[in-house]
């Protein structure tokens, strides 16, 4: 069907002042034809957007191009249904709060960014929504300890059936097995007794179905769908549930391997968990104990991370000693104490019951007639010391997160024939443990990929909860070494992002980051050559393979991301409205001066998450830079397919500029791999570029974050500072 | 405005400059200032070293129980004054146990103290009761082109931080030379130590705190150091001469009280100015101000 | 603008003449303390702790913020930090026998910033008087605070003469003969109306001044005693 456009240009915010209108309305009406061309003073204003929808509504428009502000602002006053195409042509923020007014190659900016978006909503279709079948709104959560307690109640308070399923004969994990708990609230200086009783006594009365003594034999399927076989004794058990939380815990740090601190040669140096089982049945009477921090975190030989819970799990049993016996001398030997947050009020309350801390390293634990000598570098007086008399000493021997138990997964040898023959280099596969927790039936591997040290990859800044398998979310010491308030506050978490998670499934939507898209990639089979590159490159997970190798989506796993697209040598993945052929008309519509005219060209593919809004930001504080650039914004550089960076080096462009999130351990990017995957594919072009005679510096990538909107300009008048070097693009005289 | 006044030991010897010019600069102020009867010495950062905390509390609390018969808010242009009688004031408002046992102690000479006033320093009076718009209208002399240090030392602004001004880099000295007209100096050490009372048992952390003082001073084009403190100014002033002979330089700086400057500002008696007891003459510095 | 920055730089712009080599690594280099590794006796500790201020020090995490805010930390034997930690190391006679508290001007800037809220001035107070009480007077300083006081005390006022006279008549002729160049100091504030010679009027209510310390001692004394 055709479609029914109108162009409206708002000359509000100065837009009417620094360009010239009737120029840019001829843009739309005469080179395209566009029966409806309209301006107002205030667009976003009531009137404004009543002359849209009296259009809508009279002559059925149906695709609304509006130039004037960001994407980014009143996308709420700009909505008119899920029917309508909207299309913002940002005139505000990247033209003319950026670029001189009134000046001839503003306009010209401004008119090219008006046939790019008129090329592109004629690229566009209305997304239809993927619905799951036989959908479940059901949460199921992994691990029955204070964070899957936790997140077990939240989800069933909020009303979903809830199946929690724990490995061992009771709830209550680590935490259950304490004689007293850390303070969970003000004035946080008192111990408190184990709140685990409680709390499992209201997740069975808030109705959540229990599975002890089980396990997860394996996990198929996708959100709003999966099929999750459980197994107990007794045999195997399915149940289908739309989002899962994974709360397995950890483990401490096998003390066996702190030989160095005793432990395994004296009885009586002991684990804190040893200690904690001894406080459970009587503390012991004792004059003298010492606490012996980090032993095994903070450690290149054994844990490199800290486990952030032990310092103040040894001020608790600090005081459990001071609790039974008033007089009793309690040292506690650290490198740094990690008391975070609230929990400073504890350390503070631990040194007033005259605990005493000593910052340093232990050199030697001896022992002679069943008291133990601790010698010591004191790190604040500079001296050795030797303190004697120990009745016990208790090693803070840290966590390891139960996700990384287990063998690293075999990268698999591609033998595949398509797969060799297409010559792009390939991003590093995850790492994948087989920690026997969710055991996927995910071609890309039975468990969540991991980042560093075995803990599962999230993106730690904007969306923790979130991995890199959509509609599974990981809470507690299994994310992340934490206390148990973090702990708490993570089980709420997550509950509520498997929630969103099923809620937007139902509407056939995406989660975070692009939550209410409802494009998907489509796959035009007929063309596929099963090369197996977006199965791999999918930071997701989302493309399982059937026998014969071509992809099988799920949608629900899928973010959006597009990389798949990017990744496609075949390019037949595209979205509803998000394609490269989409893209590469906007690059094509880009009008190109003459070589003679001396107007440079830069094209800028830039990251929607992140560097799209640091452009918008260096818009909003009228930070200026050269009027040379068209930016063309992307879901993620990860989608980035070479044939545009083709096209635009056939069509003349002096450069192109990729920008996009920080990749690394360290990532930034909000598809986790996109932006890596980027500049992997980039690599791959330079060559090509060098043979075609073209200096592979004209395409470059960079990163940024939103807050580095400030080194914009300069990012980018350096760029065609170095461009103006190299001279124009022979290809312009091939136009 | 009427306060109780408490003018401190040192009103009566090194520091008479003090006392007159605060005298003076009330007055065109029209604040009055009511002394305390029969006050005593509040024992200054020294005497709970010998006899502790709470006696020197006690003791200071004296005055502030013979100050609230009358039920004025005690001002006091002394530093190390302030310092003693805010801190017990501030212990006499919050801490119970310390009230009763402190007021147990006053009852041996019949006295009792309920913690009803304030306690105020000279210049923060000025700056937040007078204000810096009434200041600047006093002005008769208008010290254009003098650029004078704020050197506001310690107890000022860290007896009870953030009370008043901020305790590291305080502004409030600075803007008042502004209202007179002065510029103020880019003074770093403007509230650093002096050395306080350690000139007699140990002179060189006068000497050596001083010589940083001065040089940062000169280095920010001060003519004139001014300070609200009689131990900063005797320490300034005083010992000048040997920070001189200490270091080989040649520092010359006046070292007044601000309130000393303010009555030259408003064109006070001489009396008021009180420049007489300056050991390094500040008469060349401030002639074209001064009548 | 004064930035921190600045501000460092002024307070380091001093050729030390009077510049020991002490400091936080005091330790590394003297004292006996190092011929044998430290235990970490409490007993010392615990007396301290009990002092009006004591038991602040207990909350002392180590940062140091004291040590580099201290106006007289390059005349000190142990800045604040490390005197605390001697205390716990039941260092007793290295405490007591230190400068460190006795340098102390009392400028506060540790107490300001002290991120534990510690009021570091008001234990260098008590561990000078803790000092007096056991004897520990051999610092100039000691001879000057008990002059102090007892001028104070006597008068109800202070008088720099009297306090003075009395100070250089415990530290004996030497300390006079060291102080012959201050003598310039004196004239100068004689001849600027600054020293009076005669003392001031003893105030009016010395009697009850002096019962109101006396009961307050007492009241210490029973408190200590609890
Ligand atoms: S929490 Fe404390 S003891 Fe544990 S690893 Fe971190 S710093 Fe070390
Ligand atoms: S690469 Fe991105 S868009 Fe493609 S299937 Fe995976 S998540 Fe979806
Ligand atoms: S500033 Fe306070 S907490 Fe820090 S070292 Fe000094 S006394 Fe301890
Ligand atoms: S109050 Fe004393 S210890 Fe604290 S910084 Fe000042 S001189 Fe140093």
């Amino acid at each position: 069907m055709e479609k029914k456009i109108a162009v409206y240009i708002c000359t509000g915010c100065g837009i009417g002042d620094a360009l010239d209108i009737d120029a840019l309305s001829k843009v739309a009406k005469g080179e395209f034809k566009v029966p409806i061309c309209k301006t107002d003073g205030q667009l976003c204003g009531p009137e404004g957007v009543a002359l849209i929808k009296q259009d809508i509504e009279n002559d059925g428009v149906d695709t609304v191009v509006i130039a004037g502000c960001s994407a980014r602002v009143n996308y709420d006053v700009f909505k008119f249904g899920s029917d309508k195409i909207v299309e913002r042509v940002n005139l505000r923020e990247q033209v003319i709060w950026c670029h001189t007014a009134d000046d001839e190659d503003t306009q010209m900016l401004a008119e090219d960014y008006m046939r790019m978006g008129l090329v592109k909503q004629k690229n566009m279709n209305v997304p239809e929504p993927y619905h799951v079948e036989s959908f479940s709104r059901n949460i199921m959560v992994l691990g029955g300890g204070l964070t899957g307690l936790t997140a077990a109640l939240e989800s069933a308070k909020a009303g979903y059936s809830t199946i929690l399923v724990e490995k061992e004969a009771e709830l209550g994990g680590y935490v259950g097995k304490m004689y007293k708990q850390v303070p969970m609230k003000p004035p946080f200086t008192d111990l408190e007794e184990n709140c685990i009783p409680n709390l499992v006594k209201a997740v069975e009365d808030a109705g959540v179905k229990i599975y002890k003594s089980a396990t997860v034999e394996n996990t198929a399927g996708a959100p709003g769908m999966f099929d999750v076989t459980i197994k107990q004794d007794d045999g195997t058990v399915q149940e289908r549930v739309g989002a899962i939380v994974l709360a397995t815990g950890a483990k401490p740090y096998e003390a066996d391997k702190l030989g160095h601190l005793g432990f395994g040669k004296f009885p009586n140096v002991i684990t804190q968990s040893m200690f904690e089982e001894m406080a459970v049945a009587g503390t012991p009477e004792a004059s003298k104990v010492a606490f012996i921090q980090c032993a095994g975190s903070r450690d290149q030989e054994h844990l490199p991370y800290c486990s952030a819970a032990c310092c103040i799990e040894s001020i608790k049993q600090a005081l459990y000693v001071k609790e039974k016996n008033d007089e009793a001398n309690v040292y506690v030997y650290y490198k740094d104490i990690r008391s975070n947050g609230q929990y400073e009020h504890f350390y503070m309350k631990a040194q007033q019951e005259g605990v005493v801390f000593v910052k340093g390293d232990v050199t030697e634990i001896t022992e002679e007639d069943g008291k133990l000598t601790i010698e010591a570098d004191d790190k604040t007086m500079g001296t050795t010391s030797l303190a004697d008399e120990f009745d016990y000493v208790v090693l803070a021997n840290g966590m390891v997160p139960t996700a990384a138990l287990g063998d690293l997964m075999e990268e698999e040898s591609t033998t595949d024939e398509a797969a060799a023959a297409c010559d792009e280099p390939k991003a590093s596969t995850p790492p994948i443990i087989k920690a026997n927790l969710l055991n996927l039936v995910y071609r890309q591997g039975p468990e969540l990929p991991a980042l560093k040290y075995g803990f599962p990859d999230s993106h730690y800044i904007c969306f923790p909860y979130e991995t890199r398998r959509t509609g599974i979310y990981a809470a507690g010491v299994v994310r992340a070494p934490m206390d148990m308030l973090s702990a708490v506050e993570d089980g709420a978490g997550a509950a509520m992002k498997a929630i969103q998670c099923v809620e937007v499934t139902e509407k056939g939507e995406a989660v975070h980051p692009r939550s209410g898209d409802m494009s998907f990639p489509e796959f035009n089979m007929n063309r596929c050559t099963q090369c197996k590159r977006c199965t791999e490159e999918c930071p997701f997970g989302a493309i399982n393979e059937d026998e014969k190798g071509n992809p099988l989506p799920n949608p629900s796993r899928c973010r959006r991301c597009g990389t798949c697209m990017g990744a496609c040598p075949e390019r037949i993945i595209s979205f509803k409205n998000y394609s490269v052929p989409m893209v590469g008309n906007m690059v094509k519509a880009i009008e190109m001066p003459e070589e003679d005219e001396e107007k440079p060209r830069i094209l800028i593919f830039a990251c929607d998450n992140d560097a799209i809004p640091a452009l918008d930001m260096a818009g909003i504080n009228h930070m200026q830079y050269n009027s040379w650039v068209r930016i063309i914004p992307l879901r993620c550089l990860g989608s980035l397919n070479l044939v545009w960076i083709n096209d635009a080096m056939g069509r003349g462009f002096d450069g192109v500029l990729l920008m996009g999130c920080k990749h690394g351990d360290d990532y930034q990017c909000h598809f986790m791999k996109g932006s890596e995957l980027a500049e992997i594919r980039l690599s791959k072009i330079s060559e090509t570029l060098d043979r075609l005679g073209l200096e592979s510096e004209r395409v470059r990538a960079t990163t940024v974050s939103i807050m580095d909107y400030d080194k914009i300009p300069a990012m980018l008048d350096e760029f065609a500072a170095d461009l103006e070097e190299l001279g124009p693009n022979p290809m312009k005289d091939f136009q | 405005m009427r306060y109780s006044y408490y003018p401190g030991c040192s009103s009566e010897a090194t520091a008479k400059a003090n006392a007159h010019s605060i005298e003076g600069v009330a007055k065109a102020l029209d604040v009055q200032l009511e002394e305390i009867p029969d006050w005593n010495c509040c024992g200054a950062s020294v005497a709970s070293g010998v006899v502790g905390d709470f006696t020197q509390l006690v003791v200071t609390a004296r005055n502030l129980a013979i100050a609230e018969t009358k039920g004025l808010d005690v001002v006091t242009g002394c530093s190390s004054c302030y310092m003693t009688l805010a801190v017990a004031n501030k212990k006499f408002k919050q801490d119970e146990h310390f009230r009763a046992k402190a007021n147990e102690a006053l009852a041996a000479a019949g006295l009792n103290y309920n913690g009803t006033l304030q306690v105020r320093q000279f210049l923060d009076v000025i700056i937040n009761d007078v204000g810096l718009d009434k200041v600047a209208q006093k002005v008769k002399k208008s010290l254009d082109g003098l650029t004078v240090a704020g050197y506001v030392g310690c107890q000022t602004v860290r007896a009870l931080p953030f009370e008043f001004d901020d305790p590291e880099q305080p502004v409030f000295m600075d803007r008042l030379m502004e209202a007179l007209g002065a510029t103020a100096a880019d003074f770093p050490m403007r509230a650093r130590c002096c050395g306080s009372s350690s000139t007699i048992p140990a002179r060189d952390i006068v000497l050596d705190l001083g010589y940083k003082i001065f040089e940062s001073a000169v280095a920010g084009g001060a003519q004139v150091i001014v300070t609200p403190c009689p131990m900063c100014q005797l320490n300034l002033d005083a010992y000048q001469s040997l920070v001189n002979r200490k270091y080989g330089t040649n520092f010359n700086i006046p070292v007044l009280f601000f309130t000393q400057l303010m009555a030259v500002a408003f064109g006070l008696s001489l009396e008021d100015q009180a420049f007489k007891y300056s050991i390094v003459s500040p008469y060349e510095a401030l002639v074209q101000y001064s009548k | 603008m004064v930035t921190p920055d600045k501000e460092r730089a002024a307070e380091q712009a001093v050729p030390h003449s009077f510049k020991k080599k002490r400091g936080d690594n005091y330790f590394m280099e003297q004292k006996k303390i190092f011929s044998e590794p430290v235990k970490y006796d409490l007993t010392f500790a615990r007396e301290i702790y009990r002092l009006e201020n004591g038991s602040y020090i207990k909350q002392c995490m180590n940062c140091g913020l004291c040590t580099v805010s201290c106006a007289t930390r390059d005349v000190m034997e142990y800045p604040p930090r490390q005197l605390f930690n001697l205390i716990k190391l039941g260092k007793k006679e290295e405490v007591l026998t230190s400068n460190t508290f006795w340098s102390c001007t009392s400028c506060c800037t540790c107490k300001a910033r002290c991120p534990r809220g510690i009021p570091i001035i008001d234990v260098m107070h008590d561990l000078k008087k803790y000092a007096i009480e056991y004897g520990y007077t051999d610092y100039p300083q000691a001879a000057f605070y008990k002059a102090f006081w007892t001028e104070m005390s006597s008068r109800g006022k202070m008088f720099e003469g009297g306090m003075t006279a009395r100070y250089f008549l415990t530290r004996g002729l030497d300390e006079i003969v060291k102080a012959m160049d201050m003598k310039d100091v004196g004239i100068s504030m004689l001849k600027h109306g600054r020293m009076p010679l005669l003392p001031p009027k003893k105030i009016k209510g010395l009697g009850g001044l002096k019962k109101i310390i006396s009961k307050a001692q007492e009241l210490d004394r029973k408190e200590a005693a609890r």
